[in-house]
């Protein structure tokens, strides 16, 4: 065991000694960067012992400068190595290099020095490193090892043989100093700004093998301060190295420095496209399905700690598709594990209802619904094919990885299709299902200061600018604030952005200083003022995606709301589809909003107007869609008698025969302060 | 000119530099500053704003290039440093836009061909260069390489990048101190993403040229106008993201059915009118540069700017 921290004290001081001894001049060949660590650090030109010693001192001893100038020195009076090893690699080489690592076709780089506990060791850690794309560097010992191995080094391989011992592992450093310089516009002696690109961008990272000497020790460890992982095997302790494993030691460092390797082809034996999301299976098709009533089914998606999974697992537990008769209805749990840096437990929801797009990417698998209420089928062509419930797993896991490589660095799937054993999950999944909408359930407006925009409709309606809020979903239903908020942070520059919603201009309302600046700056400076709780003054705009349309009917001096569904004519004259297409768009009509189906359910509805009591028509099946939750709501408010008020075409088709059924039954909005 | 419309606008419209001279460190005669707009084009008080660069489209395979073209430009068409020569002291055109459309074949492997081809052009003009790579994003990172590498130096714009492919193309920009065009399809917030994109990669926003993407005219040019209109709206406004310079190319508008399907007497005639018309209108939507691909077309733009600026209406150099 060597004592890294002993090791390093001891090292600065040989590197500081041995510095005192340069004598004459060097450079480098076939760059414009000088020593490039000095320069990128200090913007000085090293080419002697005076410029040296200044920079040094100007760095605080520090061992990369150090062992550069001694590396340079070495390298002028004794020549460049020979064969395998590559020494100083020019500007014209590491400008490829960058062009690779900005371009993607490399993922990171690594370093790898010191000599390999065993040839098999430091062979397995290199093909790891090669496989996930990652370009290595070797120094010292650890290179003829490979070598008599027949592992095959050179810049083809992406193995790159820098000097015969880790005091080459400086070249590693310069080169990075050099792309930071090439690529992240750090200008050369601009210090902070180098060390910010080299923690934040670079995606480096350092293997130490066994046999390092103090210089070498102190050296490895300079390179800590660029934000590069160190990880060694084990032959070293205390200091701020990571131990690790020959089998870990790559995963460990990747993950690390947030370095992913994207999954490109998923290994099922049927088709996987957004192409197959549309087509369903019908019964005479199916060979298996799980749920929809039939069966217990559930799905759930949880995260975990980066430790406790294992990337890509997946796992059956009970029988598997040839133990299903054709046509039967089977127990399904699908149960989903991810971890990842960025992941966060207010993810899983969004997370969870993506399984469902990605089942039915599936050519042969089709999904409906959600949570403990899904159905599943598997057609006869794909089990016919070879598919089995195992590829959902791996169809799930793949899919997740790849359209989350930011968020998500593990991803395992487990699907139970044991009857007891799914019932016994189910409970559990109950319990987190509950827990999660008691926490979007008690959220109110007045709670948050930032509410989210959703500007994914301007592609066809380029004004158009939706403000979500806790309680008012967008107007399509498909984004909560809770989606807006993930969404943002998964994809900073995408549709949906925080507004600040700033001081209060009209409460009752809901106009607000913050949400119209920022409106009119997203509706193009079209529309300058948004009430989000009103229809009569200055109305969010719609795009055409609303679930549900809210309008005045003057003559009653209420709202109506028309769901997309209904096909008739409403009591304003027109069907749902004609006032579509006359309030859609991205245009703003006072009068009219387009709304979804759950902000009906929330306290501010129509709050503008004077609240719920104005709501005078809805068609049938949409109330009694919402009527569970409506009446609770109307109950808490101590209504219990409006739900009966509110007419729909059975009992009011046209606008006279509302006028007749809203003074029988004494609607409240009657009474009402007049709407125009 | 006689125009006095104030808009009460702040932004400016980020300068771009296209082509090296020797000062610079290229080979070029001269070195163009695109941007730097206050307002709408042709309301300047200015007289001496630059009026939009006629870039000349040319290829290395021309087999699936316009026939119309093919046969006013005869066997230079054949050899792209040939052709090349053509645009710069026949033709007239500011710039010339070279299109690898040999990499376009099916298992396209010959990748030192392009620096080859490259070479031959910058050669045989001494205009600005801009070059349209791969549409395979499989060999988008070694094409992006060799373009980026034999143009070192000269400032050149490379195309084209999208939402979902710009990162070999922003390396190349990047390693070899190029400009970038940036497109997307006819949509403000797409542009202004994938302007964002690019910056986040580490492409400064003076290297970027947007690319709206131009319908011809009669087949959806004017979502095409209304999104360049929306880009320069917003960047005179201050949204720094779209204030980048614009560059329009009609690729459609020599296969629209009007000019296909036109008598052959007229059908040169045709031909060069939809591309002038379609190309006016993108001047007039605020381009800075626009690309043509017929040559007859090149002085018709060139009058009808000049014009323009003079404040005459144009009547298409009839």
């Amino acid at each position: 065991m060597t004592d890294v921290e002993l090791a390093i004290e001891n090292g600065e001081r040989q590197l500081k000694t041995a510095i005192t001894t340069i004598q004459g001049t060097f450079s480098y060949e076939d760059t414009a960067y000088h020593l490039p660590i000095s320069y990128a650090l200090t913007g000085i030109p090293v080419h002697d012992r005076m410029t040296s010693l200044d920079v040094l001192s100007r760095t605080k001893d520090n061992s990369l400068v150090a062992s550069e100038c001694i590396l340079a020195k070495k390298t002028a009076q004794d020549g460049k190595e020979g064969s395998p090893y590559t020494g100083f690699i020019g500007d014209t080489i590491i400008r490829k290099l960058g062009y690779s690592l900005v371009d993607g076709s490399i993922l990171g780089l690594a370093l790898i020095v010191g000599s390999p506990p065993s040839a098999g060791a430091a062979a397995a850690i290199c093909r790891e490193l090669q496989e996930k794309y990652m370009l290595t560097f070797l120094a010292g010992p650890v290179i003829p090892t490979l070598s008599s191995a027949g592992v095959k080094l050179g810049l083809d391989y992406r193995l790159i043989p820098l000097g015969s011992n880790a005091l080459y592992g400086v070249h590693f450093v310069d080169i990075i100093a050099r792309v930071a310089m090439m690529f992240g516009g750090v200008t050369p002696g601009d210090i902070n700004r180098l060390l910010t690109y080299a923690t934040e961008r670079a995606k480096a990272i350092v293997i130490v093998l066994p046999g390092l000497s103090d210089e070498e020790i102190a050296l490895v460890d300079g390179m800590r301060v660029l934000g590069f992982p160190i990880l060694s095997l084990g032959d070293y302790s205390k200091g701020a190295w990571i131990s690790a494993t020959p089998e870990d030691i790559v995963g460990i460092g990747m993950e690390q420095k947030g370095i992913r390797v994207n999954v490109t082809a998923i290994p099922i034996p049927m088709g996987c496209s957004p192409a197959f999301e549309g087509k369903s299976i019908r019964k005479e098709e199916m060979y298996a399905e799980f749920g929809g009533g039939r069966s217990p089914a559930f799905e759930l998606l949880r995260m975990k700690n980066p430790g406790d999974i294992k990337d890509g697992q997946v796992t059956v537990i009970g029988p598997e598709i040839d133990s299903m008769h054709e046509g039967s209805a089977n127990p399904l749990a699908i149960i989903i594990e991810v971890a990842g840096k960025t992941m966060k437990k207010d993810y899983e929801p969004v997370l969870e209802r993506r399984i469902h797009n990605f089942v039915n990417y599936g050519e042969g698998s089709w999904h409906v619904a959600q949570r403990d209420i899904i159905w599943v089928r598997l057609s006869k062509e794909a089990v016919a094919k070879g598919v089995k419930i195992e590829h959902l797993g791996k169809l799930l896991a793949s899919k997740f990885r790849m359209d989350f490589p930011q968020l998500l660095d593990a991803v395992s799937v487990t699907l139970i299709t044991d009857k007891e054993k799914v019932l016994a999950a189910k409970t559990e999944a109950e319990r987190v299902y509950d827990e999660r909408d008691a926490r979007i359930r008690g959220m109110r407006d007045g709670d948050v200061n930032t509410y989210y925009s959703c500007t994914l409709c301007q592609t066809f309606a380029p004004n158009h600018v939706c403000v979500i809020t806790p309680e008012r979903p967008a107007l399509c239903g498909a984004i909560s604030w809770l989606d807006g908020k993930i969404a943002y942070e998964i994809s900073p520059a995408g549709a949906n952005q925080p507004i600040e919603k700033g001081s209060i201009i009209n409460a009752q309302n809901g106009e607000f200083e913050g949400i119209n600046r920022f409106v009119r700056k997203a509706s193009h400076g079209e529309v300058d003022r948004c009430s989000l709780y009103s229809v009569m003054e200055h109305p969010m705009t719609c795009c055409g995606c609303f679930e549900c349309i809210a309008l005045m009917l003057p003559e009653v001096n209420g709202i109506m709301v028309v769901n997309r569904e209904f096909v008739g004519l409403t009591p304003s004259g027109m069907s749902f589809s004609t006032l579509a297409g006359t309030i859609g768009g991205g245009a703003q009509t006072p009068g009219f909003a387009g709304i979804s189906k759950g902000y009906i359910l929330s306290d501010k509805f129509l709050q503008g107007e004077g609240g719920i009591e104005r709501l005078v028509w809805m068609p049938a099946q949409l109330k009694e869609e919402l009527k569970p939750r409506l009446v609770k709501k109307l109950a808490e408010q101590g209504r219990t008698d409006l739900f009966d008020k509110i007419a729909d075409e059975t009992k009011a088709a046209t606008l006279k025969d509302l006028m007749v059924y809203l003074d029988d039954v004494k609607h409240p909005a009657l009474t009402m302060k007049p709407l125009v | 000119m006689g125009f006095d419309v104030q808009f009460g606008w702040s932004g400016t419209i980020t300068v771009v530099m296209l082509g090296a001279t020797k000062t610079d460190g290229g080979t070029r005669r001269i070195s163009y500053r695109i941007g730097g707009g206050k307002t709408l084009p042709f309301l300047e008080k200015t007289p001496d704003s630059s009026a939009p660069l006629i870039a000349f489209e040319i290829c290395d395979d021309p087999q699936n290039w316009s026939p119309i073209v093919r046969n006013y430009c005869g066997d230079k068409a054949n050899d792209c440093g040939e052709w090349a020569k053509s645009a710069d002291s026949v033709y007239g055109a500011d710039m010339v836009r070279l299109y690898l459309t040999s990499t376009r074949q099916r298992n396209f492997s010959d990748i030192a061909s392009l620096g080859k081809t490259v070479d031959a052009v910058l050669s045989s003009t001494s205009l600005p260069l801009i070059i349209e790579g791969s549409n395979e994003p499989k060999i988008d990172s070694d094409v992006f390489l060799k373009c980026g590498e034999a143009g070192e130096g000269e400032r050149m714009l490379l195309g084209t990048a999208e939402a979902g492919r710009y990162r070999s193309i922003a390396a190349a920009a990047m390693a070899y101190n190029h400009a970038v065009i940036a497109q997307s399809p006819i949509d403000v917030n797409l542009a202004k993403q994938l302007n964002i994109l690019l910056k986040e990669i580490g492409v400064s926003r003076d290297h970027i040229v947007i690319d709206p993407y131009t319908g011809s005219l009669g087949y959806g040019f004017e979502y095409s106008y209304s999104a360049m209109e929306r880009i320069r709206f917003s960047a005179l406004k201050g949204d720094a993201d779209l204030a980048m310079p614009i560059i329009c190319s009609a690729i459609d508008s020599l296969t629209v059915k009007e000019v296909r399907e036109a008598e052959p007497a007229i059908q040169d005639d045709i031909a060069v009118q939809w591309e002038f018309t379609t190309g006016l209108a993108a001047a007039a939507a605020g381009a800075e540069i626009i690309c043509v691909r017929h040559p007859r077309t090149i002085p018709l733009l060139r009058k009808a700017f000049s014009n323009l600026k003079a404040g005459k209406v144009s009547d298409g150099g009839q």
